[in-house]
């Protein structure tokens, strides 16, 4: 673990959420009402409060991250939204199911270098609880994708 | 007398064939899920939730009971067989059930004694949920917008406090948590705020797909890090039910301890912010000012029935101000609640009176969970170690597929995988950093409940803050949130002065 006691992003979260505070409670300010003389608190009351103790207690955070040691992520954790990432923009050409057995196939068969039978047959017993559960008991209409789309028309 | 006959109409609404078998299918998968190293109640309980759209909102929330009462007793496999707990509960299950499972080479009895404690503890604690949950309602009755104001604040500093090391991140979390709720449509006016003037985000940001991101998601990314961990348990012998049976003299040793746990933690689990981890932790300090046959942490059966009671007791008993108050005791709890207003259904004073049917048969379908979830935890006994063993690296693409499809089953849309996808991944950098994301979910699910009861608290006083502080409860309640922020300044001052003594 690396203790150094730099700006990193344990510094930027206090930073972050001090920032979302602050928007919350302009935007309650300025657009949705704070109090009126006789409706009492407007839709931008409790926000604008919780924005308030949010920004102070962030500020608290912040100061507190400076003594924090910095825990930095390693590249191979992102894989998974990588390969999420990948199912979303693939659902929109090739369609869900598609997409979710090729980042089955080449995550198991190709980065964790199972064998074939493996990859297979992780992959069957996903893809039917998949279609079992989710597309025939709960009946979900999984996006087909542009290019199934343009077959059907 | 009255809640006992309650009881039984709830049975009936629980005896039909869809609910018993939903119950067990929320057994079985709450166990299974529960039992795999790495996933948890709360990341198990959020990414079974889309399995309940299925049915009716009874049958759906009989299965979410099923399924959080059932991880519960799952958690504690790992910690036996593998010294790894399944959920923070099982913490302390692992002192005594790894060293029984390995050093006294006697694990079938060590996830025996873990399954009965669980079962009576849990059994006590819904007997106990029988006749409080009714009077805590009927507490809550007496509660105005200032009362539950003020409980609803302790619920979620007390939380905010209670988890990870740092309570500042844990307000700070709570805070967003609050805010991320309030995005959408005002919840007494209708008018729409904080949409930035995105169609989407008009309805705000949906429950499910929220919970599987932060929750499941974020535990994906998390889990790459221990993929490459061997969880193989060494074991001489195989497992099996016969092999695994308790002698007369051992139900003996079992029972002193469950029982006192069971009711500890049934008090603790009705505490809001409490829950089963603090139920289990006391439950085994109060093992320790009694006398144990083993000494404690070598292996005693005592140990392994105190913790595990008191924790399924306090999963039973954190029922009582869920339904009553509408307050959740833990994430898991939170989730679940979220899961009752998905349904409709608000939880507090009233929910007893205006759905006795729904309340009653909630409770029952405990019951049953409890039975038929010690009956399968004894029969899977010679299966467990092929579930404990499944490997983290093919659980990475598993849980992955599962969060997606979820997500995008909740509305249809891909705009719910995206939430799932970015709240995974914020949820996972904010756990790398040291915050946890279990006061978010529990102050997202309260938001608009402290919200509307605010207002009106306001509305009614005229903009004047005496409110909390005039009538006895809120006050109580008011002191009870100042010495829960105080606390911990205090104790930080306190050590402070101490060292620049010494």
């Amino acid at each position: 673990m690396d203790t150094k006691k730099s700006f990193g992003v344990r510094t930027l979260i206090p930073i972050l959420t001090a920032v979302v505070g602050i928007v919350f409670l302009l935007l309650g300010l300025t657009q949705y009402g704070f109090w009126h003389e006789l409706r009492g608190p407007l839709p931008g009351f409790f926000p604008t409060l919780v924005g308030i103790v949010l920004v102070i207690i962030s500020a608290l955070a912040l100061f507190q991250s400076f003594r924090d040691p910095a825990r930095p992520v390693p590249m191979e954790n992102w894989l998974p939204a990588v390969g999420a990432l990948g199912i979303i923009l693939g659902t929109l050409v090739f369609g869900m199911l598609f997409s979710i057995i090729a980042f089955l196939i080449i995550w198991i068969r190709y980065y964790e270098k199972y064998s074939w039978k493996t990859t297979i047959t992780t992959t069957l017993i996903l893809v039917a609880i998949v279609v079992g559960v989710f597309m025939f008991w709960l009946q979900v209409p999984f996006p087909k994708g542009l290019i199934l789309d343009a077959f059907a028309y | 007398m009255e809640n006992l006959l309650l009881l039984l109409d709830g049975f009936q609404v629980v005896f039909t064939l869809q609910n018993v078998l939903v119950t067990l299918l929320g057994a079985v998968l709450g166990l299974i899920v529960g039992a795999m190293p790495g996933v948890g109640s709360l990341a198990g309980v959020a990414l079974l939730l889309p399995l309940t759209y299925r049915f009716n909102p009874t049958t759906a929330i009989i299965m979410l009971g099923a399924l959080y009462y059932s991880n519960m007793y799952g958690g504690s496999f790992s910690a036996i067989l593998l010294n790894i707990p399944g959920d923070t509960p099982a913490v302390m299950t692992a002192l005594d059930g790894y060293p029984m499972a390995m050093k006294r080479k006697r694990p079938g009895q060590a996830l025996f004694t873990s399954n009965i404690s669980s079962f009576v503890g849990g059994l006590i604690g819904m007997l106990i949920l029988t006749f409080m949950g009714p009077a805590l309602a009927d507490l809550g009755l007496k509660f105005g917008p200032a009362e539950m104001t003020a409980l609803l604040l302790v619920a979620m500093t007390s939380i905010g406090w209670l988890v990870g090391k740092n309570p500042t991140k844990g307000v700070v979390l709570t805070l967003v948590g609050i805010l991320i709720a309030t995005m959408g449509m005002d919840t007494l006016t209708g008018s729409p705020r904080y949409n930035f003037g995105n169609m989407y985000l008009l309805g705000g940001i949906p429950f499910t797909p929220f919970v599987i991101g932060s929750v499941g998601f974020a535990q994906v990314l998390k889990l790459v890090s221990e993929k490459n961990n061997k969880v193989e348990p060494h074991l001489e012998e195989k497992l099996t039910i016969k092999g695994s049976l308790l002698t007369r003299h051992e139900l003996r040793r079992l029972l002193p301890p469950a029982l006192r746990s069971g009711f500890l933690g049934t008090f603790v689990g009705v505490l809001p912010g409490a829950g089963a981890t603090t139920g289990s932790f006391l439950g085994y300090a109060l093992q320790k000012s009694f006398k144990s046959e083993e000494e404690l942490g070598t292996g005693a059966i005592e140990g392994v029935a105190a913790c595990e009671a008191a924790n399924n007791a306090a999963a039973a008993g954190s029922f009582a101000p869920l339904l009553a108050l509408g307050i959740p005791g833990s994430g898991t709890g939170a989730v679940l609640l979220g899961g009752l207003m998905m349904w409709g259904l608000n939880p507090g004073p009233l929910l007893f009176s205006t759905q006795p049917d729904f309340c009653w048969g909630l409770i029952s379908s405990l019951f049953l969970a409890n039975l038929l979830t010690l009956m399968i935890a004894l029969l899977i006994i010679p299966f467990l170690i092929k579930i404990l063993t499944v490997p983290i690296k093919l659980m990475i693409p598993a849980i992955t597929v599962i969060c997606i499809v979820g997500a995008y089953s909740t509305s249809n849309s891909m705009y719910g995988v995206l939430v799932m996808f970015v709240s995974g991944v914020l949820g996972f950098v904010l756990d790398r950093n040291g915050y946890s994301t279990a006061p978010m979910l529990l102050s997202f699910v309260l938001a608009p409940l402290l919200e509307s009861n605010m207002r009106k608290a306001f509305i009614i006083s005229r903009g004047s803050i005496g409110i909390f502080f005039e009538k006895p409860i809120s006050l109580v309640l008011m002191l009870i949130l100042f010495a829960i922020i105080l606390t911990p300044i205090v104790r930080g001052v306190v050590t402070k002065i101490q060292g620049s003594r010494g």
